[in-house]
Parts: C-alpha cells; sequence; structure tokens
C-alpha cells in the first residue's frame, strides 16, 4: 500500500500520458488567470503581450510538454 | 590538478565576488535593507538568483552520481520537480506574501494560525538549514580533494570564509546580485564541460547507444519515467506523488531560502515575474548537472562512487584555462547555497525567535545587528556539523532524506491555510507535528513499508497526507478565526479586495 504496489500494473507509457496530461491541465487553469491579475503591479499604459505572465507561463509549460514527450 | 591559469582564474573569481558583494554594503542601513533589499530588486536578478541558489555543490556533485548511477531520471526533480510548482507559487502564493509584507513563511504560518507553528516551522528550517549547510561544505570538500588534492577543512574554511564576508556586510542584496554573477559564470563553465565532453564520446547519439549496450541495468538510463517498481530511488508514482504533488511545491513554497528572494521584488508584477523566469532557467540545470554523470559511464566506467563523477570529467575533459573556470562555476553553485541558506536563517532566527521571544520592541538597529550575528553563528555551526553528510552514500540523497522529514506536513498546512478559511490553529499545529512524527516513523522503519533504495518521495507524500487529514480532522472540531481575522491571509477571503492593492 505505502508503496504503491497497487499501480503497479500501470505501465510507463501509460505514466508518460499522465504525466503529459497534468502538463496540459495546468496550462488550461492559468489560461483561465485573469488578465487583469497577470499584469498587478504594471501600468496600464505598459501592458504589453510580453509581459503578460501568462504567456511566459505557457512557454514554459510547452517546453517541459516537449521533454517528457521526447524522453 | 590545477595549472597557474587556473589558479589565476579561480582567485579573480573570488576576489571579484568578495568586493562585489562588499560593494552592496552601502545600500544596507535597517533590518528591511538586510532581509529584504528595501523591497527593490527587479525579477530578472531574483529569478537568476532563485535558479543558481538552488544548484549547489549538491547538484553539481549529487547530481552527476545520481546520473551516473540512475540515468536521467534524476532530472525530474529540475523538470517536473520544480516547473508546475514555481509556476502554483508566482500566481498563488507568492503575491499573498508580498503583499503580506511578511518576512518569512513561518510569519504567515503565525498569523494563519499561532505562534506555536510559527515557532516550530522556523525551528525546523533553522535546524534543517544548518545540516544542509554541512553537507555543501562537505560536497566542496570532496570536490576540491579530487581536483586539487587540498585538505578537506582547508577547503571548508576557505568557502565559509569568503561566503560569510560578503553576506555579513551585504545582506540579501549581496547574495541575490553575487547570485547574478554566480549563475553566468556556472552556466559557461558548465556548457563548456557539456560540449567538449559531448565531442569526447562522439555526440549525444553515441552515448546513447554506447550506454544503452552496456548491459541490462543501463537500458532506461534514458528513460524519464521510470517503473513503479523500479529499485531506483524515482519510481514514477514517487515522482508524480512525492515529488511533483507534494516535495516540489513544498520546496517552491516553503522554503524560506526560495521565497525570501521573491519578497525582494520591486512590485507585485517582479514577485511572479521572478519565479516564472526563474522555472524557464531551471529547465536548462539538467544539461549542466545531469550530462557530465551520463558521459563519465563511457569515460570512466566502473567508478564505485558516482559521487565522484563530476571531478573526474573535468579532470579528464578540460584543458588547463577552463580547468579554472569549471572550478569557478561549481565554487559559484557553492557560495550561492551557502550565502542563501546564511541570510535566511538570519531572517528566521530574527524574525522568528529574537523578535518575539528575547527582546521585543527594541530598535531596528539592534535587529539588523542580530541578524548580522547569527550570519556568523550560523556560519560556524554549518563548519562544524559537515562531517555528518560523510555518512550518507549519496548527498543529494541525503538531503532529500532531511528535507522529506517535515517538507509534507508543512506543505500540507500551507495549502489548507491559504484555500481553507475553516482551517483552525489547532488543526495547523496537530497536523504539523502529527505529520512530522510520522515521516521520521516512516524513515526510521522504511526497510518494513519500502521497497526501493531511498524512500523519500513516498515518506513525503504520505506524512503529507497523514498532515493534511489530521489538519482536515482537528480543524473540524475546533473553531477557526472569524473572516476579519483571516483577511489577507486566506484565498476565498480575500482575493477580489488584494487584488486591487498595490
Amino acid at each position: 500500500m505505502l508503496n504503491f504496489d497497487w499501480l503497479s500494473g500501470v505501465s510507463q507509457e501509460s505514466a508518460k500520458i499522465v504525466f503529459l496530461a497534468l502538463f496540459v491541465l495546468i496550462g488550461i487553469l492559468v489560461l483561465f488567470i485573469p488578465n487583469e491579475y497577470a499584469y498587478e503591479g504594471v501600468e496600464k499604459d505598459d501592458r504589453h503581450w510580453w509581459n503578460n505572465l501568462k504567456l511566459w507561463a505557457i512557454g514554459v509549460l510547452a517546453i517541459l510538454f516537449l521533454i517528457y514527450y521526447i524522453f | 590538478m590545477l595549472a597557474g591559469i587556473d589558479y589565476f582564474i579561480v582567485i579573480a573569481y573570488i576576489v571579484g565576488i568578495l568586493l562585489l558583494g562588499y560593494y552592496f554594503k552601502r545600500f544596507v542601513s535597517s533590518s528591511e535593507d538586510y532581509f529584504l533589499g528595501g523591497k527593490s530588486l527587479p525579477f530578472w536578478a531574483i529569478g537568476m538568483s532563485i535558479v543558481v541558489s538552488d544548484i549547489g555543490a549538491m547538484d553539481f556533485v549529487g547530481v552527476s552520481g545520481q546520473a551516473y548511477r540512475y540515468g536521467i531520471s534524476v532530472g525530474n526533480f529540475d523538470w517536473i520537480g520544480s516547473v508546475p510548482a514555481m509556476l502554483l507559487a508566482a500566481f498563488i502564493f507568492i503575491p499573498y506574501f508580498w503583499k503580506g509584507g511578511m518576512y518569512t513563511i513561518p510569519e504567515y504560518l503565525g498569523k494563519r494560525y499561532n505562534s506555536s507553528v510559527r515557532t516550530i516551522a522556523s525551528l525546523t528550517w533553522i535546524i534543517f538549514f544548518a545540516v544542509d549547510l554541512g553537507v555543501l561544505f562537505w560536497a566542496s570538500a570532496v570536490l576540491l580533494n579530487v581536483l586539487m588534492g587540498w585538505p578537506v577543512w582547508v577547503s571548508i574554511l576557505i568557502t565559509a570564509t569568503v561566503v560569510g564576508f560578503y553576506t555579513y556586510f551585504g545582506g540579501i542584496t549581496a547574495v541575490v546580485m553575487t547570485d547574478v554573477v554566480q549563475l553566468v559564470i556556472m552556466f559557461v563553465g558548465g556548457l563548456t564541460l557539456v560540449f567538449l565532453a559531448l565531442h569526447a564520446v562522439g555526440g549525444w547519439e553515441e552515448l546513447v547507444d554506447k550506454i544503452s549496450n552496456m548491459g541490462p541495468e543501463y537500458r532506461q538510463h534514458f528513460d524519464l519515467i521510470q517503473p513503479s517498481e523500479t529499485k531506483t530511488p524515482f519510481p514514477w508514482t514517487g515522482i508524480l506523488f512525492g515529488l511533483t504533488f507534494v516535495m516540489a511545491n513544498a520546496y517552491m513554497i516553503g522554503n524560506q531560502a526560495i521565497v525570501q528572494r521573491c519578497l525582494t521584488a520591486k512590485n507585485e508584477w517582479h514577485a511572479k515575474a521572478s519565479m516564472i523566469f526563474g522555472s524557464a532557467l531551471k529547465m536548462l540545470i539538467p544539461i549542466l548537472v545531469l550530462f557530465p554523470g551520463l558521459m563519465a559511464i563511457i569515460i570512466h566506467p566502473g567508478l564505485e562512487d558516482g559521487d565522484r563523477s563530476l571531478p573526474m570529467m573535468i579532470k579528464s575533459t578540460l584543458p588547463p584555462g577552463l580547468i579554472g573556470l569549471m572550478f569557478s562555476a561549481f565554487f559559484a553553485g557553492l557560495m550561492s547555497s551557502v550565502d542563501s541558506l546564511l541570510n535566511s536563517t538570519a531572517t528566521l532566527f530574527t524574525k522568528d525567535i529574537y523578535e518575539p521571544y528575547i527582546k521585543k520592541g527594541a530598535d531596528d538597529k539592534h535587529y539588523l545587528k542580530v541578524g548580522k550575528i547569527t550570519t556568523l553563528v550560523l556560519l560556524i555551526i554549518g563548519i562544524l556539523t559537515s562531517p555528518i553528510s560523510s555518512k550518507f552514500p549519496g548527498i543529494y540523497v541525503a538531503i532529500q532524506t532531511f528535507l522529506s522529514y517535515f517538507q509534507g506536513p508543512m506543505f500540507a498546512i500551507l495549502l489548507l491555510g491559504i484555500f481553507w478559511k475553516r482551517t483552525t490553529q489547532w488543526g495547523g499545529l496537530s497536523g504539523l507535528i502529527i505529520g512530522i512524527a510520522f515521516a521520521i516513523y516512516l524513515n526510521t522503519f522504511k526497510a518494513q513499508f519500502f521497497t526501493i533504495e531511498d524512500p523519500f518521495l513516498y515518506v513525503s507524500w504520505w506524512s503529507f497526507l497523514v498532515g493534511f487529514i489530521v489538519t482536515v480532522m482537528v480543524s473540524f472540531f475546533t473553531s477557526p478565526y472569524s473572516e476579519d481575522r483571516l483577511e489577507g491571509l486566506v484565498y476565498k477571503v480575500t482575493g477580489g479586495k488584494n487584488n486591487n492593492k498595490q
């Protein structure tokens, strides 16, 4: 039980899908964050797509997804 | 052994860092300057500092050793074991801590729960940091002993003197700004080693082919996701439940040395951005620390101690001049980790122990002085405790073992504290104590419960779960604080209001 023996039947391929799905889920949650919150602290006039922290987060997650997809 | 040019580079680096760190002494005139950099630092410096602080000696030496033994699965710690947690920290936790004007994580726990929780959390971190310091000192001594034949204690004393000097005078601003330089040097030195070593083994595809054909024990050296029944410490179940869900979050959200940097940000956007920028840099770290261990399998097969793979690679692969650069890179990683621990522990002790229990209401200069003295005392403790880590088989795993005792329960009460207003002070206190006790119990009798080599990932998961359940159960039977009392501390209670604050 504590050793997670009950998950020993799950293959490495299935486990990989779980990991990839987790990244997608986090990405979706990031997209739900209000833009106003992502820009908090930036003056209205200085708000551009490149300082939208949601896009930063999606970019990082995309690279992470790629690493786990390859390996 | 180092050549003359290597010695020159190393000495120039050490002197340069000393001077740079000392320069920031002029910006320290209050305890807020010393502990929070006057809340004036930009995201890029903080992000770089977070990353370089997290990859000290333990990653350079320990992760290379783990990669030598187990393959790329150790990279999970810097990928899935960091990025999602850093995003959660950036968007949920850091803004609360930053807006609340916190100095420490236990300070938040004290406001959310009670002073007992604050004290237990703070003392636990102080003890862990002291032990961690010893581990870092020992790691440096191992490398210096192999590379230069320096006696272990000489290496430890040199490291302690250099780092202690600029941390004592410059506070966290010196720590963060020297970290920026140290990250650049670390990347240049580390990447140089990787490219030359990759060339020496005939390229990436050749590396994969050779290792994969070395025998059955090497077949899964290039699988990030290991089977749940693997004998390595990194089964996918442990990586997902223990690392991703618990330890990563506990580390990035509950670790004073990490979070304190974000609290130095000049505004909320910089605080959030520092974590996300740091997560992007973090993904590059396995290239620096993991690849040399893999390549050592080909160039130095059959090493009994995997932790010797990186020093051996440096000696055999790099020409004079570049050895000095790589050595400086290692020194950079080591110093950045040590300075973080020193400053963070000084903050924890001054703010969570000294100020509430020993001398309340003193003037700010007094607390600044206490912070500086604590830095020196911790340095001595770190030196004296450094031989402890030699009793553990792997340096990196040793640190994870220390962490797994309390990371799970700590994260459980942080999570419930910020997301569930019904969580009570007694729930949090019980969850923390019983969770830590359960983790110690599991570690003590691990042979009866687990089949893998080192089950620290499983221990952190189960102790988190126990801490979580105990906190919830006790909370149901005790009285919660009023909503007024929880303003600014709980997500649902303050979310809308706080979004409009600067």
